[in-house]
């Protein structure tokens, strides 16, 4: 690495050197504002009339050329109408456009920027106006909906867990299948470091030929974010705040203490509510203070944002502290632009316990919450003076679980990001880039020596539990690119060029350790008390660090445009990652897109856009983990101090790029008040990194990282907007966001697998998600519910007719089973549809979002419906499809339920409230926001969304394992947090 | 001026960078060939050197003593105990069901972890015999190992593929083959080309020193008694005389004592409080208890420890969730294996072994108070292990069936046991010999002289005569949980007959199915055994 940043230094020292020389002339240079409200144009053009020399605006709305006096610079944006201004005496030239009919937005691409009208490729642009409103803490979840093709969902209201985002369905089996996130030009920023309030604008690019600038990381798409910068003038204060309040907003149906007496459950003598024990109205506020303005160059913008968020499981939800300094300053004549980004994030985390959620529904309603109400002799000391039902699988008392035990965190992010521009002539443009990125968590999860749950209370020996685990990671980024236009009169040519290096490290330190003297203090802080320090083999220690993870690419890129109506942008990158084996590190990507406006041309009456568009780009995926090309070791300890090692995976040198060849069509449309975008595509993924069985005679260990199997989707994707009303006192604006998508798996690495076991108790080998060469992804398959018989037990359909009733879960895939496909976990169509109404000063807007075709299984039912004499100490599910008579549990169709949804996500109404001569506020809006406020759907459980990503079953207090299963979609797990309404007043105003 | 620009600049980051390529992949948090050679010892902390111990290790991962892998599919197919579903605990899809009926595929996953498991045990082995350095006696002993895994795969798959060097393949073998390697490659480790009556062993690269958790002369021999007992059944031709011999050889040699009177270790399962609890297991329970490390019928064991050598977890397998509160487990057990009511009836109640072999009945716990199961499904709350099983699934009664507890569970017990588990001891062989000695005659009563050791031993009347069907039971009642079960009912002819709530089952299923991944992943050199 030393070696890199020292040719990086130099090479800075060299261009720079060079065009210090090289640049000794008169500069012009000014800004282009919109004149009907002033703000900044950016991307405008200026160009020397006559003469091939021009420019473009940066995101300021500033420009800078060389030009004579008496020369004429013609301004241009598109949507505006042309100025011409003769060059005088002064260098500066400051012009205000007037709109034109129809605004042409600039989009945020890789390393730049474009004309909206010049991009050929699916990329969307969603600025602030129309992000999702409300007390939003994930980035992510402002674009909820908004943008068809990528979905994003967090089942339940979790506060501290992230959304899963899919761009265009699964993009990958056994890699990263998140979107790439770019945040203010730094590629892989976390997006935890940016605060909602910060956000500007967010650009999505969906396809391959917009993400293969990207290379290897775009695969699954790209969203960037552009974060808000200072305007010049006078400092401007504003202030944001909001305060809500969320609750569980769709019960579980269980049995009441007497519903459950009734039917033959064990009565314990109480009736207790657990559910309401363990929830809470989950009160949350945000804070937000920004600073902007700027003289001369500079500009800059501070802000703070304070989020305090709790839960509505009790104990659960987070305090977080973000701050975040943009710069921008130009020097040498204005020739160069330095930006400058730093934000640095801190939560403190009480992630609570999900299990609670879980056993509040199971746990037998008669029972006491406090042991003293036991209805047997019962010693409540040695379990912290709660009630516990002893003796049984996987039941623990839900508020000794919330009360009793601590499951906190801290996070924290830091990063800053620095660019230089410089402009070596008006035509060209280098850009140097140096970002790092620094984050350390740490988690602390302590259970006392009461405590049942994780906490060992039974044992007589080895009580209480404390689990510390905590790591940092540390990503820099070094790029340097280059941008050259060419103005050809009717065409024009830019041309961009450049190196990146990116490279990632991180480490990490578990230990867990029990066996603690008494409950006088928390001993996770005390470790050293613990009595697993005196004998061996208890605790549990582990530490990892990382190679040094590099990816290292050139790129360049051409954007072509003839008579400002033909575009055609292509791209190519070669990249290296040090993941990949020995002989296959480096891949090439490559992009090409057409785009015609075909309405400049056929100059149709009535229409004002009619842009059709064709992009084809290569992307991969690389894998999370490091070192999956090479043989892995475990060590043996002997008894008697020697240590050998065995051989848990074998190497893998051919190991190459997952790739992801995309074809995206695209029609733009726009007439008077109606515009539409429809896009169709498909892509082809093939050679995804995933371990596979091999022959295990022949590698001495079954598994190994193979490239194998190839995916296919096929979508649409449709986005109409419509202005209803466009009055002064009433106007009205509609859209309308559909998606529709079809993955299949046309080969895998073994004709046919069943995924996903329900879990325990009695259903582990009950796995419920066929994958399948040829067919669709998210298949839940299973047998067919028909009736019950007289000892309880259900009855299944004989399927296939042949008279013989083969329903064994290790006959899944045999020929002759009768299984069918109950369920698909991927919806087939997804809906959104904003709505924005402005009546008399007030500001409404709603947004309706639904999800249609999926299915979930609910494991609740599966596990606690049927009435099994042996389970008559837990509690029986409810709902209106239990079947009477049923008391054996086993998987069919009858826990597999249709999941789809249409919901008021999102509903705000604001106000701008005038204060008369009170001049210390100004723009005063107040706002009271609803988001979840009602959800139709038939699915009986918690949260109908769908669940994209499967953890696995997590039973007997065991903790849930952290990789979540791509191809086992639609299962709702039993430690799902419940999802939560949330009623927000808004207030923002500037001081 | 501005060409120059123009075409000065992109070389010259290209150029700058271009040094900047390096992506060799350097791990820090993982042990790779490049840091480790395979299998040699590097002393450690402790300062040992015993290369072989991952090779030995492997016993325990390919399932010896654990739930889900070699043990299981030894005794769950056979008549001494099965996994009744009680309510939806413990259906698990049916594969429990389906082990117990004999209606296993090639997808079940018991079957794939044993194979997978006994292929890795298999390469360690051959990864130390080509990488490591190894003096004779420790070449002689991983041959030896190799075989014995090899024997395992020949009486589980019948054909597979027998690889000897890391990295290779080889077409399957036929069972026979396999069966001739076996012999072979345990004959070479024992410097003879065939086992006779008086055969000279000083050739033999093994030592003849009493170490059970390693290979010696004797556990070698044993291997090899065990192999030719069932030679028939492999191979279509009897070596009873040459079982005879091998299995005469290790009891002549004096070296081993059936654990009998006297011979005993302080019983680490007593509660203070229970005066019923003896101090000391005496005898048979000796041979199975947590503290049974250098037992003196011992010849071949797989060593088990808490701390280094974990993996047996009978106590939380077998036992009632209650259970806990009479042993004080570490952990809360889970309910699982039973035994079957005709196979626990099958023991006289002065056989010593069937109070040895069993927890049944009401349970106390360790302050003499009764246990309780709060959720009990007959009823009454105190735990009693009733010898009856009321039905396999859906709806067995949780605290249905004597529960398997040959190898003692100790008070403040972990999850991980401590009892050592034997491959070879002195009892078998008795039994191996009487057997083969009978079968070979033609005549049971043959056997007489050796099952009648063994009775003795268990505190029982001798046999004045005595039957097949007598001696599998006798058989049984001493190797009960020892992972032998099926392949004696099958060397008896009665694995395909009906029991309790087992039918009759085809003559196929007598060899498992190759596992469904690893046929796919063999590229067509894999090919199912008939009848899957």
């Amino acid at each position: 690495m030393k070696s890199c940043l020292t040719k990086w230094s130099f090479s800075l020292f060299l261009v720079f050197g060079f065009f210090l020389t090289a640049s000794a002339q008169k500069m012009v240079s000014g800004k282009i504002t919109d004149a009907s409200n002033g703000e900044a144009l950016i991307g405008a053009n200026v160009l020397v009339k006559g003469s091939d020399s021009g420019t473009i605006t940066d995101i300021d709305g500033t420009y800078s050329l060389k030009a004579s006096q008496g020369d004429v610079l013609v301004f241009s944006y598109a949507g505006y109408t042309d100025q011409e201004i003769v060059v005088g005496s002064s260098t500066t030239v400051n012009v205000a456009l007037e709109a034109g009919k129809l605004l042409d937005e600039v989009v945020v691409v890789g390393y730049g920027t474009q004309r909206e009208k010049e991009i050929t490729s699916a990329v969307v642009s969603v600025s602030r106006e129309n992000f999702n409103q409300g007390p939003i803490s994930d980035p992510a979840q402002l674009l909820q909906g908004k943008v068809s093709g990528l979905q994003i969902y967090n089942r339940g209201g979790d506060p501290n867990r992230a959304s899963v985002i899919r761009m265009r369905g699964i993009s990958t089996v056994g890699a990263n299948v998140e979107p790439l996130v770019v945040v203010d030009g730094i590629i892989g920023a976390s997006l935890q470091n940016v605060d909602p309030n910060d956000i500007e604008s967010i650009d999505v690019l969906k396809d391959g030929s917009a993400a293969a600038i990207y290379g290897s990381r775009g695969s699954s798409g790209v969203i960037i974010v552009t974060t808000k910068r200072g305007s010049k003038g006078g400092v401007k204060l504003s202030y944001s705040g909001q305060f809500g309040a969320s609750s569980a907003m769709r019960g579980i149906n269980i049995m009441t203490a007497d519903e459950f007496v009734a039917a033959g459950g064990t009565n314990l003598g109480s009736k207790t509510d657990w559910i309401n024990e363990v929830t809470q109205t989950g009160l949350n506020q945000v804070h937000s203070i920004s600073a902007d303005g700027g003289s001369g160059s500079t500009s800059y913008r501070i802000s703070a944002n304070l989020r305090q968020v709790d839960g509505i499981l009790k104990n659960s939800g987070f305090d977080q502290l973000n701050t975040r300094l943009n710069l921008t300053t130009k020097a040498l004549n204005d020739k160069l632009t330095i930006d400058f980004n730093t934000s640095f994030t801190e939560r403190d985390q009480e992630f609570g316990f999900n299990e609670a959620l879980r056993y509040a529904i199971m746990y037998n309603p008669t029972a006491p919450v406090y042991g003293d109400q036991s209805p047997f002799p019962f010693n409540s000391a040695q379990f912290g003076g709660y009630f516990e039902s002893l003796g049984l699988f996987d039941s623990f008392n839900p508020v000794s679980i919330i009360n009793q035990n601590k499951n906190t965190g801290k996070r924290r992010e830091f990063n800053y990001g620095a660019n230089l521009g410089y402009k070596v002539t008006d035509n060209l443009t280098a850009n140097f880039r140096v970002a790092q990125q620094s984050n350390s968590f740490s988690t602390r999860a302590y259970y006392p020596t009461t405590s049942h749950f994780r906490g060992n209370a039974t044992s007589p020996i080895r009580k209480g539990r404390a689990d510390l685990y905590s790591g940092d990671s540390a990503f820099k980024l070094y790029e340097a690119y280059a941008t050259h236009l060419s103005d050809f009169g009717n065409s024009t040519l830019t041309l961009t060029g450049g190196y990146s290096f990116q490279q990632n490290n991180f480490q990490s330190n578990y230990l867990s350790l029990g066996d603690f003297p008494n409950n006088d203090i928390d001993f996770i802080n005390n470790i050293e008390a613990s009595q697993d320090l005196l004998k061996a083999g208890l605790i549990s220690a582990n530490s990892d660090q990382s190679p040094d993870e590099k990816i290292i690419a050139f790129f360049g890129r051409a954007n072509f445009t003839y008579d400002d109506a033909i575009f055609v942008n292509a791209s190519l990158r070669r990249e290296g990652s040090t993941k990949l084996g020995e002989d296959n590190k480096w891949g090439l990507f490559p992009s090409l897109g057409v785009g015609v406006d075909l309405n400049k041309y056929a100059k149709l009456s009535n229409v004002d856009l009619l842009k059709i568009r064709a992009g084809y780009g290569v992307t991969g995926a690389l894998p999370g983990q490091n070192g999956l090309s090479k043989p892995i070791r475990g060590i043996v300890n002997g008894a008697d101090g020697s240590v050998t090692t065995q051989l848990i995976r074998a190497a893998n040198p051919n190991l190459k790029w997952e790739e992801k060849a995309e074809i995206n069509v695209g029609l733009e449309f726009a007439s008077g008040r109606f515009s539409g975008t429809l896009d169709v595509y498909t892509r082809n993924i093939k050679d995804f990194i995933l371990e596979r069985t091999v022959d295990v005679a022949e590698f001495g260990v079954d598994r190994r990282y193979e490239n194998a199997g190839k995916l296919s989707t096929k979508g649409l994707e449709l986005a109409l907007n419509y202005d209803v009303a466009q009055g002064d006192e009433f106007s009205y604006t509609t859209g309308v966001v559909f998606s529709t998508y079809k993955t299949t798996l046309d080969e895998y690495v073994i004709p046919a697998e069943m995924r996903a076991s329900l879990g325990a108790p009695g259903q582990n080998g009950t796995n419920m998600i066929l994958v399948k060469e040829g067919a669709e992804i998210g298949q839940i398959w299973g047998p067919v519910y028909s009736s019950v018989d007289d000892k309880g037990s259900p009855v299944f359909v004989d399927v296939n007719g042949d008279g013989k009733l083969v329903t064994g879960q290790d006959k899944a895939l045999e020929p002759d089973v009768d299984f069918e496909v109950l369920g698909k976990g991927i919806p087939d169509f997804e809906l959104g549809w904003t709505n924005r109404v402005n009546v008399s000063g007030w500001s409404i807007n709603a947004f309706f979002r639904g999800a249609f075709g999926h299915s979930l299984v609910n494991s609740f039912r599966a596990f606690y419906e049927p009435q099994i004499s042996t389970q008559s100490s837990y509690n029986f599910m409810n709902t209106s499809l239990k079947v009477d008579g049923l008391s054996t549990a086993r998987f069919s169709s009858l826990y597999v339920e249709k999941a789809d949804f249409f919901k008021l996500d999102n509903l705000s109404i604001s106000r701008q409230i005038s204060l008369g001569d009170f001049k210390a506020i100004n723009n005063l809006n107040v706002s009271l926001t609803g988001q979840n406020l009602f959800v139709l759907s038939k699915y009986t459980g918690s949260d109908p969304e769908p669940s994209l990503v499967d953890y696995g079953s997590a039973d007997n207090g065991a903790n849930e394992s952290g990789s979540a299963d791509v191809l086992s979609p639609g299962i709702d797990r039993r430690n799902n947090y419940f999802s939560a309404r949330t009623v927000t007043l808004g207030l923002n105003f500037n001081f | 001026m501005k060409n120059i620009g123009k075409y000065l600049v992109y070389p010259c980051i290209l150029l700058a960078f271009s040094a900047c390529t390096d992506l060799e992949e350097k791990l820090k948090g993982d042990i790779t060939d490049d840091i480790n050679i395979p299998g040699i010892s590097t002393g450690g902390g402790g300062g040992g050197s015993d290369v072989l111990n991952a090779a030995f290790s492997e016993l325990r991962n390919s399932g010896t003593a654990n739930h889900g892998a070699y043990y299981s599919v030894q005794e769950i197919t056979s008549d001494e105990m099965c996994i009744a579903a009680k309510g939806g605990d413990w259906f698990d899809g049916g594969i429990l069901i389906d082990l117990h009926k004999h209606t296993y595929k090639p997808t079940h996953d018991f079957v794939k972890n044993t194979w997978n498991g006994t292929y890795n045990g298999i390469n360690t082995c051959n990864e130390l015999l080509a990488k490591a350095t190894l003096d004779d006696n420790q070449k002689a002993q991983t041959r030896a190992l190799r075989a014995y895994f090899y024997m395992r795969l020949m009486d589980l798959y019948g054909n597979v593929k027998i690889i000897t060097a890391p990295g290779g393949n080889a077409p399957q073998s036929k069972r026979a083959d396999v069966y001739k390697f076996v012999e072979n490659e345990l004959l070479a480790s024992l410097g003879i080309t065939a086992v006779t009556q008086g055969m000279d062993l000083s050739n033999s690269a093994l030592g003849t020193a009493n170490n059970p958790y390693r290979i010696n002369r004797y556990a070698a021999m044993g291997l090899l008694a065990k192999l030719y007992l069932n030679s028939e059944v492999y191979t279509g031709t009897a070596a009873y005389d040459k079982a005879a011999i091998a299995a005469g050889y290790v009891i002549d040699s004096g070296v081993y004592q059936l654990c009998g009177k006297g011979c005993k270790v302080t019983n680490l399962g007593r509660r203070p409080a229970v005066s019923s609890d003896p101090a000391e297991l005496e005898g048979f329970a000796a041979v199975f208890a947590p503290n049974n490390a250098n037992n003196p019928e011992h010849v071949f064991t797989v060593l088990y420890d808490e701390v280094s050598a974990g993996g047996m977890n009978f106590s939380q397998m077998n036992l009632h969730y209650s259970s806990q509160f009479t042993w004080n487990f570490q952990d809360q057990p889970w309910n699982g294996y039973a035994t079957l009511e005709e196979f626990y009836n099958s023991f006289e109640d002065k056989d010593e072994r069937k109070k040895a072999s069993f927890i049944a009945g009401p349970q106390l716990d360790f302050g003499g108070s009764a246990v309780l199961d709060y959720a009990s499904d007959d009823g009454n709350l105190v735990l009693d292990y009733t010898p009856k099983i009321n039905e396999i699934a859906p709806n067995s009664l949780r605290q249905a069936g004597a529960r398997p507890g040959k190898f003692s569970f100790k008070q403040f017990g972990r999850p991980d046991m401590d009892n050592d588990y034997p491959i070879v001891r002195l009892g078998e062989l008795y039994l191996i010999r009487g057997e083969a000695l009978a079968r070979a005659a033609g005549n049971w009563n043959a056997s007489l002289p050796d099952v009648n050791v063994v009775r003795a031993r268990a505190g029982v009347a001798a046999f004045t005569a005595v039957t097949a069907d007598q001696f599998l039971a006798e058989r049984g009642r001493e190797m009960f949980q020892e992972g032998v079960r099926r392949t004696d009912l099958i060397r008896f002819g009665k694995y395909n007959a009906a029991w309790w709530e087992k039918p009759v089952s085809p003559a196929y299923v007598n060899i498992f199915p190759i596992p469904q991944e690893q046929i796919n992943a063999s590229g067509g050199t894999l090919v199912q055994n008939p009848g899957y």
